[in-house]
């Protein structure tokens, strides 16, 4: 895939990167030009010295044929303009945006970003389930965080211990994905066991996300 | 009217002065406190501290009610996602943007905002004056009409406004007497010498016209 990245700090350098390393063709945009001829030197990507925002430049750089673009730069405005520049004049089919403060996540979503990423709001929760409960565990949001992929953590005193996989009764819209058990990972079937110690890691709604930990671990606060 | 401006520079300030002494209510918004003290001391409205693309700011400036929101910042990007903020979040119906660079403005005023172009505007402008002294093709943005001024030529003294306009090219729309005063003639007002005559002109027709007039 040919993917533009604008903003050459440490998040741009980043992905850009990483998608070098899978294969992707990256063009990478840096407003300033010490900066964009020092990442020249370290990174095996076409870097180009320019404004990000300025409709020129992205189609003197090449948007033209980009797949994907994602906006990385530090500051919120910059960010969410390239990414409207992109997607509605030169029809990007997917834009990404940082999203560097919390306060502007909502115009983010509201007003046409495809995938508004806010770093800080995901290491916050983060965080926060690490320091309030060790037990479980988000793993990764869908759907702009309707649907998650949670861990839990079974207590020897858990609910659930030494029951089988057909006796359980989730609460609506979710499912158990599997079932693991030291080193090794269960795709559970009906007459599935879980014992203490085993995590579970489950699909669901993000509405039903307490009423399931609540099942599999008993009352949380 | 209540009105909210983000921005306390220059045009920022100029237009919160204006508006205030006008009697309106007036809200500032700027990152900078020291910016506020361009204001004078006839401004009677309210200045809020922040940056204006956070919808908590907005908030704390009222945008809920405004009836009117000017994003004058001299960053093209902060009044482009502030205005969209207030336009798509808060619903302000009516919403203004300063846009320096001409191709943003081109580009935002095909999304539908209510874009000024201040480079362009002014380039025009003096262009205006450099190349041209009874044209102004400014005034009317879409850069399809210009306003004309020039003085009745000799062979036009006693005829009717009518016999001067050319259906769909250009049409009088006032004159100014050389007694002074201006008036809004109908078509058949008869113009005499030393009378100015004000019209509306498609950018595309100057030549001929200037050439029908002899000027």
């Amino acid at each position: 895939m040919q993917i533009m990245v604008i903003g050459g700090g440490r998040v741009g350098i980043f992905i850009a990167k990483r998608l070098r390393k899978e294969q992707h063709a990256v063009i990478l945009v840096e407003k300033d030009q010490k900066t964009a001829t020092e990442i020249a030197t370290t990174i095996d990507a076409l870097v180009i010295c320019g404004d990000g925002c300025d409709p020129m430049v992205l189609e003197q750089a090449g948007i033209e044929r980009a797949d994907v673009f994602v906006a990385a730069t530090g500051r919120d405005e910059d960010n969410f303009v390239c990414c409207q520049i992109a997607k509605e004049q030169f029809k990007v089919s997917r834009t990404i945006a940082r999203v560097n403060d919390p306060e502007n996540e909502k115009a983010f979503n509201e007003l046409g970003i495809d995938v508004p990423v806010g770093a800080t709001v995901i290491l916050g929760k983060i965080i926060e389930e690490e320091a309030s409960f060790m037990d479980f565990m988000n793993l990764y949001s869908f759907e702009k965080g309707k649907l998650a992929l949670i861990r839990v953590d079974l207590p020897d005193n858990a609910p659930v211990v030494n029951k089988q996989v057909m006796e359980l009764q989730l609460p609506p819209q979710s499912v158990l994905v599997s079932i693991v058990r030291g080193n090794e990972v269960i795709i559970p079937k009906g007459d599935t066991v879980l014992l203490p110690n085993d995590y579970v890691i489950a699909l669901t709604l993000l509405e039903n996300k307490k009423q399931l930990l609540n099942y599999f671990i008993g009352e949380v606060s | 009217m209540y009105i909210v401006i983000l921005g306390c520079g220059r045009v920022g300030a100029e237009l919160a002065n204006l508006l205030s002494v006008e009697g309106h209510d007036v809200v500032v918004v700027d990152k900078h406190p020291e910016s506020f003290s361009r204001l004078g001391d006839a401004f009677n409205g309210l200045t809020v501290v922040g940056n204006g693309v956070f919808t908590l700011v907005l908030q704390d400036a009222g945008i809920e009610r405004a009836d009117i929101f000017c994003s004058l910042t001299n960053s093209d990007n902060i009044n482009i996602m502030a205005s969209q903020v207030a336009r798509g979040i808060f619903k302000v119906k009516r919403v203004i943007s300063l846009i320096y660079d001409p191709r943003k403005a081109v580009f935002y005023k095909s999304l539908g905002l209510d874009v000024l172009n201040e480079t362009g505007l002014f380039a025009s402008m003096i262009r205006d004056k450099i190349t041209d002294k009874i044209l102004s093709g400014y005034l009317i943005e879409t850069n399809e009409l210009g306003v004309m001024e020039f003085p009745v030529p000799e062979e036009f003294f006693g005829k009717r406004v009518e016999e001067m306009s050319v259906a769909h090219e250009f049409n009088i729309t006032a004159i100014r007497y050389v007694t002074g005063g201006v008036f809004i003639p109908d078509a058949k007002t008869v113009v005499a010498k030393g009378d100015v005559v004000l019209g509306v002109v498609r950018m595309r027709s100057v030549d001929k016209i200037k050439k029908m007039f002899k000027l």
